[in-house]
């Protein structure tokens, strides 16, 4: 059995083991600040950077120095920075695999800090980060466009545009004309000189007949019975004809009074197509804010997503048995009841300072783990800070609840009090930059997210405000115009009403300066809209002026045509007269 | 710098009993087709340090089944979930991760457990068939290897000469 052992072997073992831990002690603080570095920087999608980590045995603990976290976005600047990490470790726990940190301190936590270097990583590393492509797709965000607002030229629409006065006229003029030529061939056929002549002679020869006897005298009078019944009947034809006349000719008046009033039409169909309606300015706080307020959404809402795997982890039950991918590991754990539960990870309190501009504010992070169902509470926050240097008071709560994933409820809120703002960019729209130089702002602000829905709403009141507001061009009426109202308001304000889904939502803005700009706004257009709408119809006008009066000469020419039916009647009338059986047979008696 | 390599080897060789290297290779299989930085892999260590088993056919077959081990990872994934998820073994299950020391082995992690089954499964065979391989070797190839071209041109290199006077003198001891 002896000859099996191999005594310088154990020697050899102890000493491997001995020059491991050797090796251990010498680079884990080096390994351990790369593994950081590594990891989060896959996590963020940008360089997270730490000066120095220091790993302690006894008590098991771990201290973390200089962290920085790039923003992805903005290479050349930190989302945050931390001067020191401090924390100890539940050493039983931790050979069971179990990271539980009972406190953890945050000194010098600060915000947006400017970096020396491109925190961007190099092509060739940089992966994507660890965010939903929804959420990575929201960066492309929602433009709010504001309207351009120009006046267009009239010749230039009048080029473009047929005119419903000029084609209405040119159908006019084609119809009189045609009409003109119609009652003209109707005319000639009525009964003319030629007829009047014929019943002249017809009247002649019953005058002849009153030297004759009974017979001709009979004869004369039924004859004379026989014109008079033509000539009503002829009478009667062309004032049939003549009252047709009447009537067409009334309609052509009609349709030469309709091309009197298109040009009116023209023109508002016309204002109407250049949208210089005052309707189409409505809610100027969305077009002004909306895109800057849009902004701060996506960039909240891709954090968020950043951090949910820190809230939350990929499981999935299998045969009464929870299955867990970790973020970075082979094969799958499956996690067994256990005896008294705890998570793989949590830290059941962190207290932090927070260096803002205006001075530190201190608060409290509970139960940060990946896994609330086992732990069965969820993670909250408070931080706070008083007197701080531009702000009165400000204090931020929230819960995030993942105890039950399905079920996820995220609650926070905002309350700020005094907050003296100083250059804030409202607008960085090149045609129309707006800058809120100073003012004292009270927020208030609620957020919740439930499940994949979520809603935002917050109301600031900015008080003492002086808004600078640069105008790209001083032709830009409608920039100009509301730079002019801008800077006569002292106060406003804001409410902002997020609401939707998580990777589709509405962002709703109302204000007080709506009211202000759109008045302002409304004079302009108003101004403007009279404006153009004054040389349009001038132009108009000139264009109908010429076709309308030979269209009205036409008309008056059809007088012409009903002056030859009166005369026509007026002759066959006073024929008419002078066919009674007296008038033609004289005092003739008969001698029975 | 060539002596102080054939020093080294020769100490590794000096187990060559066809039993000392099968076992090595048994060994080898298990460090190698499970994930390297497991609390069972000291314990091999140990087995493969103080057992007078051939250091390189450890190292050799570590090699070898290391590089298996990546193939083979989606198929204990496939066996280890399959083990662990089975509603039989739920109880022996529970009890040992609910031990401190069974929690450090991560016997509940799918290729942790796949890899150590297959192991021990094939850990005895393969010592066997090894062992039976080696004495077919040495008694029908080795010879003819001896007297090879290639074994020439080693043999009169100056590195072979370091090694075999190494050996010489240790049997003159």
């Amino acid at each position: 059995m002896m000859k099996w052992i191999r005594w310088r072997g154990l020697v050899a073992f102890i000493g491997i083991i001995i020059v491991l831990s050797g090796l251990w002690f010498l680079f884990i603080d080096t390994f351990v600040e790369r593994m950081i570095e590594k990891t989060g920087s896959r996590i963020v999608g940008a360089k997270v950077e730490l000066a120095d980590a220091d790993l302690s045995l006894f008590p098991a603990g771990l201290t973390l120095k200089g962290l920085q976290v790039t923003a992805p976005e903005e290479p050349m600047k930190n989302a945050f920075e931390i001067d020191r990490v401090t924390f100890s470790i539940d050493t039983l726990n931790l050979f069971r695999r179990k990271a539980i940190i009972n406190e953890m301190a945050l000194d010098g936590l600060r915000l947006g800090t400017v970096r020396k270097t491109s925190g961007a990583l190099p092509s060739r590393t940089a992966r994507a980060p660890v965010v939903s492509k929804k959420a990575s797709k929201k960066v492309l965000g929602k433009k709010f466009k504001m309207p351009l607002f120009e006046v267009p030229d009239v010749d230039d629409v009048l080029k473009k545009e047929d005119l419903e006065s000029l084609r209405l006229a040119e159908s006019l003029r084609a119809d009189i004309k045609r009409e003109k030529d119609n009652w003209r061939a109707r005319v000639q056929d009525l009964p003319d000189k030629k007829k009047v002549d014929e019943y002249k002679a017809r009247i002649d020869r019953i005058k002849k007949a009153r030297n004759g006897g009974i017979e001709d005298i009979l004869n004369a009078t039924s004859e004379a019975a026989a014109i008079r019944k033509d000539l009503k009947h002829d009478i009667k034809n062309i004032k049939g004809v003549q009252k047709e006349f009447e009537a067409s000719r009334a309609l052509l008046k009609e349709r030469l009074n309709r091309v009197a009033k298109a040009p009116d039409e023209d023109v508002r169909h016309l204002k109407e197509k250049y949208s210089l309606s005052p309707k189409g300015v409505s809610n100027i706080t969305q077009i002004f804010f909306g895109e800057q307020v849009g902004k701060w959404v996506e960039r909240g809402l891709i954090w968020y997503e950043r951090l949910k795997p820190v809230l939350e982890r990929a499981k999935e039950m299998k045969k009464d048995s929870e299955v867990i991918r970790p973020l970075r590991a082979r094969g799958a754990d499956v996690r067994f009841k256990e005896y008294e539960p705890l998570p793989d990870f949590l830290i059941r309190n962190t207290k932090a300072s927070l260096e803002l501009q205006a001075g530190t504010m201190t608060g409290e992070i509970r139960n940060i783990t990946p896994d609330q169902d086992i732990l069965g509470a969820p993670l909250d926050f408070v931080f706070s800070g008083k007197s701080l240097k531009d702000i009165q008071s400000i204090r931020v709560t929230g819960t995030l609840d993942h105890i039950v994933p399905s079920i996820a409820k995220d609650a926070a809120n905002l309350r700020v009090k005094g907050y003296r703002v100083q250059d804030i960019v409202l607008s960085d729209s090149a045609r129309l930059p707006v800058t809120l130089k100073n003012g004292l702002m009270d927020l208030d602000g609620h957020l919740a997210i439930s499940g994949e829905k979520f809603r935002l709403e917050t109301k600031s009141t900015l008080k003492s405000a002086t808004l600078k507001v640069g105008v790209q061009d001083e032709t830009d009426l409608l920039a100009t115009s509301i730079r002019s109202a801008l800077s006569e308001i002292s106060g406003f304000t804001l409410c902002v009403d997020v609401y939707g889904s998580l990777d589709k939502y509405d962002i709703r803005l109302t204000s007080d300066l709506d009211d202000v700009l759109k008045r302002a706004v409304r004079r302009l257009v108003q101004t403007q809209v009279a404006q153009f709408e004054k040389e349009l119809k001038a132009a108009i006008l000139e264009r109908i002026e010429a076709p309308f009066k030979e269209l009205d000469i036409s008309l008056t020419e059809l007088g012409i045509i009903d002056d030859e039916i009166d005369k026509r009647i007026n002759q066959l009338d006073g024929v008419l007269g002078d066919v009674s059986a007296r008038s033609l047979l004289g005092n003739k008696k008969f001698p029975f | 710098m060539l002596s102080v390599i054939a020093k080294l080897l020769k100490v590794l060789n000096s187990e060559n009993e066809p039993s000392q290297i099968s076992l090595a290779i048994g060994f080898s299989m298990i460090a190698g087709l499970t994930p390297f930085y497991s609390l069972h892999n000291i314990l091999i260590l140990l087995l493969v340090l103080v057992l007078r088993v051939n250091l390189s056919a450890f190292i050799l077959g570590l090699a070898f089944f290391s590089g298996l081990a990546y193939l083979l990872d989606p198929v204990f994934h496939w066996i280890g979930l399959h083990v662990l998820t089975a509603g039989l073994l739920k109880g022996l299950w529970e009890v040992l991760y609910n031990s401190t020391i069974w929690r450090l082995e991560r016997f509940n992690n799918s290729i942790v457990m796949g890899s150590i089954l297959l192991s021990l499964i094939f850990i005895v065979p393969l010592c066997v068939l090894t062992n039976l391989a080696i004495l077919k070797y040495r008694e029908h190839v080795l010879a003819w290897i001896r007297k090879s071209r290639l074994m020439h041109f080693i043999k009169a290199s100056k590195f072979y000469a370091t090694y075999k006077s190494l050996s010489k003198l240790k049997g003159e001891l």
